[in-house]
């Protein structure tokens, strides 16, 4: 993940913190455990009492190290952006080793723009359910979007507002999230967000979309339960 | 004698946080030397307004963060928090951790005319 920007704007605020274990840079890091020596990592699908996102790695000569709980070792630190309103850009990914988004294909044309109906051999749309979701193609529309109203098994996407006519072999691509959804989760890296699944995970809403293509689309993402948002002080 | 009676108290996750601060350089070392050691590790500078003439990021590999030209931080140099330091990045790991604006538009105008050809 980046560090995009603040929602109220201003300047981030940036600490360097110990660290329970060596951290990759750009992920989730969250309250200590109990018993931990300093900030935990975050998982796939947690991120309870989130801290911030690391901004560099832990490192040593230039060459990756385990954390080190050996007396006299360096200790380690990593510096953390803490802001609650910081809004962190995620890269879309289709599986959890980060594979591209799945590029859907239309298979039958829809006239009147209400419907997008995939190709076989395309994911069923309804499992994992990207209802209330957005859909938005990359041929034939002009990279237009919409938020979905409902999904079928029968490789259909609904909508209300609709889109000019499709044809058969317009892309297109469905995620299950638009502005406000809550739920991630993250690939195994947890750099990226997963979008072949359902909304569901790691307590974070969705600010905003980078709809482009299924290798350079990004989710912008704010943490819901951060440690310091004063939703969760105690 | 009087008996002395210990409450415990009940740290809130915020406090157990702010503890998890790192404490900065220990006495006796000169900040150039922490600092350098920093960079050494690739860790983010954040550099009160005097002390970053004292130092030179190009020739560590580090780049100014330009977008946010001030970030709230404790001073490396100094270590005094000063809500108008600079940050500096190691270059090589900016983009793990950043974008820049340019990026995003070229992102997006390579995305348009891809869009454009598969008309």
């Amino acid at each position: 993940m980046q560090f995009e920007y603040l929602l109220g704007g201003g300047a981030p605020t940036i600490k360097k913190y110990k660290m329970a274990a060596g951290h990759a840079s750009g992920i989730a890091v969250l309250v200590a455990a109990a018993g931990a020596t300093g900030l935990s990592t975050s998982t796939t699908t947690s991120w309870a009492d989130f801290v911030g996102v690391t901004l560099d790695a832990i490192l040593a000569s230039a060459i990756p190290v385990a954390y080190s709980t050996v007396q006299g070792a360096v200790e380690y630190l990593q510096s953390v952006v803490i802001n609650p309103d910081a809004v962190y850009r995620a890269l879309m990914v289709g599986s959890a080793a980060g594979a591209v988004v799945e590029e859907r294909t239309v298979g039958t044309a829809s006239s009147n723009g209400l419907t997008i109906v995939g190709t076989a051999g395309d994911t069923d749309p309804s499992s994992p359910d990207m209802d209330e979701g957005t859909a938005w193609y990359v041929s034939g529309q002009g990279g237009a979007s919409r938020k979905i109203t409902s999904t079928t098994t029968t490789l259909t996407v609904t909508v209300v507002m609709p889109f000019a006519a499709n044809t058969i072999g317009n892309k297109y691509h469905t995620i299950g999230y638009t502005v406000g959804t809550k739920g991630l989760t993250m690939s195994t890296d947890l750099k990226n967000v997963r979008v072949d699944l359902a909304a569901t995970g790691a307590a974070a809403r969705c600010v905003d979309m980078e709809l482009n293509g299924k290798g350079n689309s990004y989710l912008h993402v704010l943490a819901a339960d951060g440690v310091f948002s004063g939703s969760a002080l105690a | 004698m009087g008996v002395t009676i210990h409450v415990p108290r009940e740290f809130t996750k915020t406090e157990v946080t702010q503890a998890m601060e790192a404490p900065g350089k220990t006495t006796g070392r000169t900040s150039g030397s922490w600092v350098h050691d920093l960079c050494a590790l690739r860790k983010v500078i954040t550099l009160c307004s005097f002390c970053q003439p004292k130092f030179n990021p190009g020739r560590l590999g580090y780049a100014k963060e330009k977008e946010f030209p001030i970030v709230q931080a404790k001073c490396d140099g100094c270590y005094t928090f000063d809500p108008r330091c600079a940050a500096y990045f190691w270059s090589e790991t900016y983009h793990d951790v950043r974008s820049t604006a340019a990026e995003r538009r070229a992102t997006r105008t390579a995305q348009i005319k891809a869009m454009a050809k598969l008309k």
